[in-house]
């Protein structure tokens, strides 16, 4: 039998052993909670290069981006725009009826029309067009507020694309309200490339259609089993 | 004068010391596999933004897609952080006055850029291309976790060259149809089947490189 140490060494030991728990304690509580002092670089090897990345800051100019704008008035190889079907959805200066060339109105062109149509209209015209969409409700919330607009809101109701006013506009013309905007909406020409804004309003065109049909638009093989409620996604089941 | 003799409970200390001489290294190597690591050095990391922007409400709650904002995330490298003129298209009509939107009226009326504070950060030697991995049916979701419930943003991943490397190994579990890359409910390793999986693999040709200079180029 080997008798006990003393008190005082018995009480160190287990206080170390206490100790030793603290730090992981630490180390698990900081992995569970995002704070703003991370992203700690223990060695700098090469990760911080004299280089500037693409949206990085550069001192060196007034407005601090590296990435400069082209000098007002220059225009880059290929990015003309003379073509006024293609550029403006203009022809003959009437707004064009039909696609520019080059880009055909595919299964692909108008599928490719209404993904980005989900992406960049149906926050406020809704997916089917019907001015519904959430943002649109929100700030439409936002309006009806008892103690007036908040904080200035002055929300138009996003159009229904299937309003008749709208159901008119030629190709041409979506093509430039998508463009360059319309009265109270935005335009999207620096968001949307030049196809995919083209590929919209033709989505936007074959989403009136398909709002607005009559039984001669269907072929004649189809329309009985139409009738009978049979079609989905425009095969018979 | 008394000869000086060792209690006996000295006896313990030789055990002691061995043990110490064990137990004292394992721990040191865990504390710093474990505190030292990436996973805890900079998962995590959020920092505070000039214009409390949430992405909760705006592609949580209103169901934004990514892309309306990050436009550039299919087309390049660089996921581009949007410009003023984007928050503009809503804002100059949705709460143009709060005062939550000063920084990006300020913005607005003097062209300068809002100064977001960055947070996913490779080092400079490592090279990263998002089109690569969106349009090969790799979800934001897999890197940068449930952005939609984030009122601030903040890094999920190591980033670290282990967790590029261990998907690149098995990307299986993290493959999704292109069509869902920016649905963050979508959980590829529930919805899909391992033979839906194998056709995707097939369908956008997916065999990720380990070969060094795919990412130190
Ligand atoms: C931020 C909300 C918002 C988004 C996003 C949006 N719009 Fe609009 N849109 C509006 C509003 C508001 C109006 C009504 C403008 C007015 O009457 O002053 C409108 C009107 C229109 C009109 C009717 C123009 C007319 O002659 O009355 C069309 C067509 C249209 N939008 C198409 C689109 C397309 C296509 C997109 C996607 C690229 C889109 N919009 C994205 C808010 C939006
Ligand atoms: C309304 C515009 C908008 C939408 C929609 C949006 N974001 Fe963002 N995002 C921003 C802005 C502005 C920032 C920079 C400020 C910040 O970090 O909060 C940002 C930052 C980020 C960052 C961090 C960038 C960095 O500095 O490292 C990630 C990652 C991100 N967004 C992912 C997403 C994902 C995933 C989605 C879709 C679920 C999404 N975002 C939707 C505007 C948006
Ligand atoms: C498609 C429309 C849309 C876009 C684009 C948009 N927002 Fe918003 N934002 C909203 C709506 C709707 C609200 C909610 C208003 C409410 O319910 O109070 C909101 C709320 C906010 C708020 C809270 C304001 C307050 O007073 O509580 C901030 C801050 C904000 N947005 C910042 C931004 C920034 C920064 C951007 C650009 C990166 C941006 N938003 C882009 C629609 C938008
Ligand atoms: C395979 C992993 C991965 C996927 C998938 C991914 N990201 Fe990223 N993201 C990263 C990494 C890594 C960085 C840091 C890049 C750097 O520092 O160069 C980053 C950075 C960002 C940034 C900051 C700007 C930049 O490019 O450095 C934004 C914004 C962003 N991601 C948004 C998105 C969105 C939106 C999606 C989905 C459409 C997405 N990411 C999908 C890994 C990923
Ligand atoms: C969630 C899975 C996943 C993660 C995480 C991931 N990758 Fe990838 N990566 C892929 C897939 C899938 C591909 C496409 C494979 C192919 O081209 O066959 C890919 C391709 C690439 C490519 C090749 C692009 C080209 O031009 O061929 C690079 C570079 C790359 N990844 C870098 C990275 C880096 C750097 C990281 C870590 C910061 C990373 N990846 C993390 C899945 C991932
Ligand atoms: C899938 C992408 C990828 C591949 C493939 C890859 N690396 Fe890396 N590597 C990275 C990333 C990302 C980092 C940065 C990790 C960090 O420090 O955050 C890194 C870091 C490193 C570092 C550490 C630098 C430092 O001092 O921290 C070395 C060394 C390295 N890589 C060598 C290699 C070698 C050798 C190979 C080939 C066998 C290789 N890498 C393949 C992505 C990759």
């Amino acid at each position: 039998m080997i008798p006990k140490p003393p008190r005082v060494l018995i009480f160190l030991g287990v206080l170390a052993g206490l100790a030793a728990i603290v730090p992981p304690a630490v180390i698990a509580r900081v992995r569970a909670t995002p704070d703003e002092n991370r992203a700690v670089h223990m060695f700098f090897d090469m990760d911080f290069q004299p280089k500037f990345k693409t949206q990085a800051v550069n001192p060196l100019f007034a407005d601090g981006r590296a990435q400069r704008y082209a000098v007002a008035g220059t225009v880059a190889r290929g990015e003309t725009d003379l073509d006024t079907h293609l550029h403006q959805g203009v022809v003959n200066g009437a707004w064009a009826e039909s696609l520019p060339a080059g880009l055909e109105m595919t299964d692909a062109f108008l599928a490719r029309g209404q993904q980005r149509f989900n992406i960049y209209c149906s926050v406020c015209h809704g997916y089917a067009g019907f001015g519904d969409g959430t943002v649109n409700k929100r700030a439409m919330e936002l309006m009806a507020n008892a103690e007036g607009p908040v904080y200035g809101t002055s929300w138009v109701q996003a159009k229904s694309l299937h309003d008749p006013v709208v159901r008119e506009h030629q190709l041409g013309m979506l093509y430039n309200v998508v463009t360059n905007g319309i009265r109270n909406m935005a335009g999207y020409g620096a968001q949307i490339d030049l196809e995919d804004r083209w590929a919209i309003a033709a989505y936007v065109k074959a989403l009136q259609l398909s709002q607005n049909a009559s039984l001669q638009d269907v072929p004649t093989e189809l329309r009985d089993n139409l009738k009978k409620g049979n079609l989905q996604n425009g095969e018979v089941k | 004068m008394s000869r000086f003799l060792f209690p006996r409970w000295s006896n313990l200390v030789l055990p002691t010391i061995i043990l110490a001489a064990l137990t004292i290294p394992v721990y040191a190597v865990f504390f710093v596999a474990y505190g030292f690591s990436p996973k805890t050095l900079e998962v995590g990391y959020q920092p505070k933004q000039p214009v409390p922007f949430s992405h909760a409400l705006h592609a949580g709650e209103l169901g934004m897609d990514c892309r309306y904002c990050h436009t550039s995330v299919e087309k390049a490298a660089h996921a581009s952080v949007p410009p003023t003129q984007t928050c503009m298209n809503c804002h100059t009509q949705i709460r143009p006055q709060s005062p939550k939107l000063a920084d990006v009226r300020e913005s607005y009326e003097t062209g300068l850029p809002v100064e977001w504070t960055r947070i996913h950060k490779l080092p400079d030697f490592a090279y990263f291309d998002h089109s690569a991995h969106v349009n090969r049916g790799i979800g934001c979701v897999s890197c940068h976790g449930r952005i939609d419930k984030m009122e601030v943003v903040y890094q999920k991943s190591a980033l670290s060259m282990g967790w590029c490397l261990e998907c690149h190994r098995n990307p299986d579990p993290n493959l999704r149809p292109v069509s869902e890359i920016t649905n963050l409910a979508y959980d590829g390793a529930t919805e899909l089947t391992q033979t839906e999986r194998d056709a995707l693999k097939k369908k956008y040709h997916i065999s990720p490189s380990e070969d060094c200079s795919t990412c130190h180029r």
